[in-house]
Parts: structure tokens; sequence; C-alpha cells
């Protein structure tokens, strides 16, 4: 609720801006807008439009979705070939820990933002199949020789009141279209649902989902703050936020490695696989103009979230931040 | 679709301060702790925002949080949890009014509707022990702590705050158990202060305290062992020898010990060593009220009293046994006339 009242009285101090009268509220609401470090420009510049990083790019903020939004379509036939590659298999491993860490109960819902391809929707519904076996299995041996209440019991009990759902959520068509076709051809369709949405102003109700997560798709977000608001509004009470994204490389020898990797392999990767060297040189860039691990923690911690941890993996190439929704 | 929403929104914000304005006394007396955890969340972050905002605009995030407050019990009608009590909810509606709240950690924890403020530890205390009514069920597992939280109005993924899973639960249920063995202990030495009780000798007092302490397990007895072995693992080790020290210390110093040498150790080693034997032997205790149990407990208090009694008469014995040796010796000194100086 404070959180949409913020939004409305952003969007209020933006179109006063525009008229060069500042209200009241414009004033009350501008020590907590100078909070994200993209937002503070917007009272310091003289100009009409405020701007942002586009890799080590400067655009304007406008500019930069629709960037973005051409970079993913034009690699989302690719995409999962290029992760391969790239990562040479380790964003499996990656996205493996993303659901360990998780441990997702049977009945939980999952927004996927960012989803794209669907990967870690796929593998959430996995597990919490294999968790809902693994209690069928425990129920069975424990009751070697049912008796027959407990037969007819087993008979009448109806399903798991609350089915799991994963809603994969992305602002590229595109991504989502390749999703589907990936669920379709590995079979996997009940409890998945596709729904085109812009991180910074979700199409759903508040307190919906126990889990969201964006995987490697913060940093394409343009307020990044705004984003971390909307997860603080979808979920539920105690509710958790997972984000995984490529993050600082602490270790002085690997970060030489990691950056040589980065400048020199992946745009020619890029080139050679999906014929586009120009985003794969954005997607590395972005990634250097990302905050870092304690920074990003700060910024989910002044979103509302408690409990923030972030685990590092790979040596902090890639880092997983939580946070709980109390 | 978002615009939609958003306007939506938007309405329900105008009405909502609208109805602030009138009394808060149409309370849902069914709403959930949904609605608290919510509020708390929304104090929480009014509390935060208090330095930077001017009164004005606290006051106006105040009376937001109590909107959405009100927009929570028209949705909460159809939870069947546990519900608050409805003088909390008017309790806390003309606090949330105040446009300052003072941020102090040292709330009265005067039960449920005092608590307005509340750190991540208690939460997650509280979580752990709801979790503890669904281990008959699911044992000591993630999944008795999802149900717990849900049963708060959590949603379940609250459960991966508990970094340690179910040996959070198992550690919290030990500390619980203490805690309370401790009261008790704590009242009835307090009674034979004021003279209200006969003190009891040393013997029956470990005896009822160690049984008093076990009965506590009877409930879930069932699952005991699962515990025990969460308890095992290596990272939990450490604390649950904290635990099981702490105990024991605490059940002496109520027995009157007061002593600061080997006995010590000695006492609280051999303490120790009663306590964990009978745990094992209740656990495959089938008895009625677990009758065998217990005499297995008087048993070994008593075999350590006799042998504490049996110590002693070992070393006087010895001492007699010793100038016995020695007056031998010197006899023999003389007869030989060694000891004759010439």
């Amino acid at each position: 609720m404070a959180a949409s009242m913020r939004l409305l009285v952003r969007r209020a101090i933006r179109l006063s801006h525009k008229n060069i009268t500042l209200t009241a509220a414009g004033a009350a609401a501008r020590s907590d807008c100078c909070r994200g470090p993209l937002v503070c420009r917007c009272f310091s510049d003289e100009a009409e439009d405020r701007s942002t990083h586009f890799g080590f790019e400067t655009v304007p903020e406008t500019e930069k979705a629709k960037r973005v939004y051409k970079v993913f379509e034009n690699v989302a036939q690719k995409y999962d070939i290029m992760n391969d590659a790239m990562s040479l298999g380790i964003h499996r491993m990656w996205k493996d820990t993303l659901l360990h860490v998780m441990h997702p109960q049977p009945g939980a819902q999952l927004l996927d933002m960012a989803g794209g391809t669907g990967d870690i929707s796929f593998r959430f519904l996995d597990y919490i199949r294999s968790q809902e076996e693994r209690q069928k299995r425990r129920v069975a041996r424990s009751s070697q020789t049912p008796s027959w209440r407990d037969i007819s019991n087993n008979y009448s009990t109806q399903d798991e009141p609350r089915e799991s759902r994963a809603v994969v959520c992305d602002i590229n068509k595109e991504m989502l279209k390749v999703g589907k076709q990936k669920a379709d051809s590995l079979g996997v369709s009940a409890g998945l649902s596709w729904v085109v949405g812009d991180a910074e102003e979700l199409p759903f109700d508040d307190d919906q989902f126990d889990i969201y997560t964006i995987a490697f798709g913060i940093r394409n977000v343009t307020h990044i703050d705004q984003a971390l608001q909307e997860a603080l509004r979808v979920l539920k009470p105690g509710g958790r936020f997972m984000c995984l994204e490529f993050s600082k490389v602490n270790n002085p020898i690997l970060s030489r490695i990691y950056d040589a990797y980065s400048f020199q392999m992946i745009p020619v990767i890029g080139e050679v696989i999906a014929g586009d060297w120009k985003s794969y040189q954005y997607l590395v860039e972005s990634i250097r103009k990302f905050p870092n691990q304690e920074e990003f923690k700060g910024m989910i911690e002044d979103a509302g979230f408690y409990c923030v941890k972030y685990y590092n993996l790979t040596g902090g190439v890639v880092a997983l931040h939580s946070g709980f929704k109390l | 679709m978002a615009a939609l929403l958003r306007g939506l929104r938007a309405g329900r914000t105008l009405r909502g301060l609208s109805s602030v304005v009138a009394a808060p006394s149409a309370v849902n007396p069914q709403c959930s702790s949904l609605n608290r955890g919510f509020h708390r969340a929304a104090l929480r972050l009014q509390d935060e925002y208090k330095s930077d905002k001017p009164p004005s605009s606290s006051s106006s995030s105040s009376s937001s949080s109590t909107t959405y407050h009100e927009h929570y019990q028209a949705h909460s009608a159809e939870h069947d949890t546990a519900a608050e009590a409805s003088q909390h909810d008017s309790a806390s509606d003309p606090s949330a009014e105040q446009p300052e709240r003072p941020n102090t950690s040292y709330q009265d924890q005067s039960g449920e509707h005092g608590e307005e403020y509340e750190t991540e530890e208690q939460l997650q205390s509280r979580i752990l022990t709801a979790a503890l009514e669904f281990v008959p069920l699911h044992g000591w597992s993630m999944e008795a702590i999802a149900a717990g939280a849900e049963t708060l109005g959590l949603s379940s993924a609250s459960t991966g705050m508990f970094y340690n899973g179910a040996g959070d639960l198992v550690l919290h249920f030990i500390a619980h158990c203490n805690s309370q063995l401790t009261e008790i202990l704590a009242e009835q030495h307090k009674q034979v202060q004021l003279g209200q009780t006969e003190p009891k000798k040393t013997a029956d007092f470990l005896r009822e305290a160690v049984e008093t302490r076990l009965r506590m397990y009877i409930p879930y007895i069932e699952t005991w062992p699962q515990a025990m072995s969460i308890l095992l693992l290596p990272h939990n080790i450490p604390d649950c020898l904290k635990h099981l020290s702490s105990m024991v210390d605490d059940i002496w110093y109520y027995a009157g010990d007061r002593s600061t040498d080997m006995n010590w150790y000695t006492k609280r080693a051999v303490l120790t060593g009663i306590y964990n034997t009978t745990e094992l032997v209740m656990l495959q205790d089938s008895s009625p009220d677990f009758q065998d149990t217990w005499s297995f407990l008087d048993n070994r208090i008593q075999d350590v009293v006799n042998m504490a009694s049996s110590a002693k008469q070992v070393q006087s014995t010895g001492e007699a046994v010793v100038q016995g040796l020695m007056g031998a010796a010197v006899t023999l000194k003389n007869l030989t006339g060694l000891n004759q100086r010439r």
C-alpha cells in the first residue's frame, strides 16, 4: 500500500517537475525518492530526460527498456544454446542451487520473473513433484498394512487443496514464445502459465505468490528499486524473494581471468553462434554496471525485505540474494 | 491490465483514506494474524521511514497502513486460522494514528495484545512453537515448520529462514523444555525459601527433576529417535551439548550444590550420564506411564549415592590400612634391632 502510494506520488512529482511546480507531496516524497541512485538524477538534471547506463553507454531512461527489448528479441532463439556455451554449462548448476536453497514445499506458488525460456519454472515443478513423490512413499512405507479405514480414507481424500503453480512472466514476447515451445516439447504444461509483464509494474494483484524469483534479469530492469517494491507487493506475508544475478568477483586472480574471458571470448562466441556481437557486448558490460553483493543487499533491505542474505556461487561470479516479506 | 489494477488500487486508496476518518470500530472479529503480519510490516516500514519523512507524511503512511489493514479484513473472512482477538486491532488502530512511534526494541511482552513490534528471532520462535503441533504428523522436518508457518498466516516459503532446517526445530524444543524446567525448579526453590515446603533430599530432588524433564518428551516420544539423530549431526552437536550442560548445571544449582572443586565436574558428569541413559531407556519403554523408566532412574541414582558413600568408606579404610602397615613396619624394625642407635 505504501509502495503504491509512493509510486503514485513519484509520478505526481514527475508530472509536476515538468510543470516546474513542486507540490507539498512532492517535497515529502523527494526524501525517499533520492534513495535510488538512478532516480536521484531526476532532480540534478536540468534536461527533460534522465539518463541511465546501457552497458557502458549512457542512454536516456526511456530508451533503455526499448533497447533491452531489442537485445532479447534478437537472441531469443539461440538463448539456451548461448547460455550453455558461455557458461560452459555451469548455469545449470547455478539454477539447481537456486532451487535447493529455495526448497519449495508442495502447494507453493512461484512467480518466475524475467523467466523467459522457463528454466527456473521447469526445475521448480520437477522439485515439487519429487517432493510429493517422496512424501507419498514415506506415507506408504509407514503404513505397510493399512486397515480398511485407511484404505477407504485414501479413496476419499481429495487432492492437495492448493496445486503448486509456476507463472513465467517476461517483458519480451519472443522469449516467452521460445519458452512455450520448450514446454511443449518437454511435455510439461500442468501448473504453468505464461504472462507478459513489466517487472516495474506487475499485472498481478497483491499477496499472490509464495516465491518470487528473478534469474539473470534484474540487471536489465531500468528501475531496480521499483522492481523490488513490486516484488514486495505481490508476495504473500512470509513470502520469499530470490534473485540470481552476476556479481563482483572478489578474488583478484579469478577476477582477471573472468574479465578476460568476458570481454574477449563471450562476444566472439555470440557472433559465431547467434550472429550478434553487440547484444553479448551489452551483456558483459551490464554485468559490470550492476551493484555488488553488499550494495544490492542494501537495496533489497531498503525495499522492505527482512533476513536478507546472499550466497556467492562460483567465487562471486554469480550471487544468490534472498529476502523475506515479514 | 496493469493500468486497470493501478486504477483499482488508486480507487481503493481514496476510499480507504475516507473510511479511516470514520471510527475504525467496524472490526471483523474473524481477522487472522495475516492482518497482524502485514500491519507489523507496515508499522515497521513506518518506523524506518520516520527519520526521513516529516511528521505530516508519516501520518499519511500510518493512515495508509491502517487502510491496508482494513482492506485485509475484507479479504480475510474466509481464513480459518486462529482468530486474533479483536481487541488487538482496536488497540493498534488508535496507536497507528500516532505520528511518531518510539522504535524501541524492549517492547512490553504482555501477551499478543501488546505486541506491536517483533524482532525476526521472536517471529522465528513463534513459527517453531506453532510447528511443534505438527511434529507427530510430519516428524521433525521442514514440512512441520511449513505447516506451523501456515497456521500463523505466513507463506510456506518462510521456512527458508531456518538455515538449519529440522535442527532449528529440535533445538528450539529443547531450549523450551529447559526453560520450563528452570521455571519449575525456581518455583519450588521459592516455596522452600518461603518455608511452605520441606527441602528434599538430594537424591529425591535429582530424581524428580530428571523425571519432570523427561516427561516433557512424552507427547513426542514416537518421533523422538528422529530428533535425537538430528541432534547427533556434527553441526548440531555443539548446540546440543550446550543445552545439555546448562540443564544439568541448573538442576545441580537448585539441588543446592555450591562446590568449587573437582566435585563440580564429577557431579555434573554423573548427572549427565544418568540423564542420557534414562532417556535412551525411555525410548524403548512400553510400560504404562513409563514406570520402567522411572524405576531405572531410581536405581541409577541409588547406585550413585551408594558409590559416594562407598567411596568414603574406601578412603577411610585405605587410611586405616596404611596406618596399620606403618605400625607393622615400625614393630619389625624394633624387633630386628634396626632402630637402635649405637
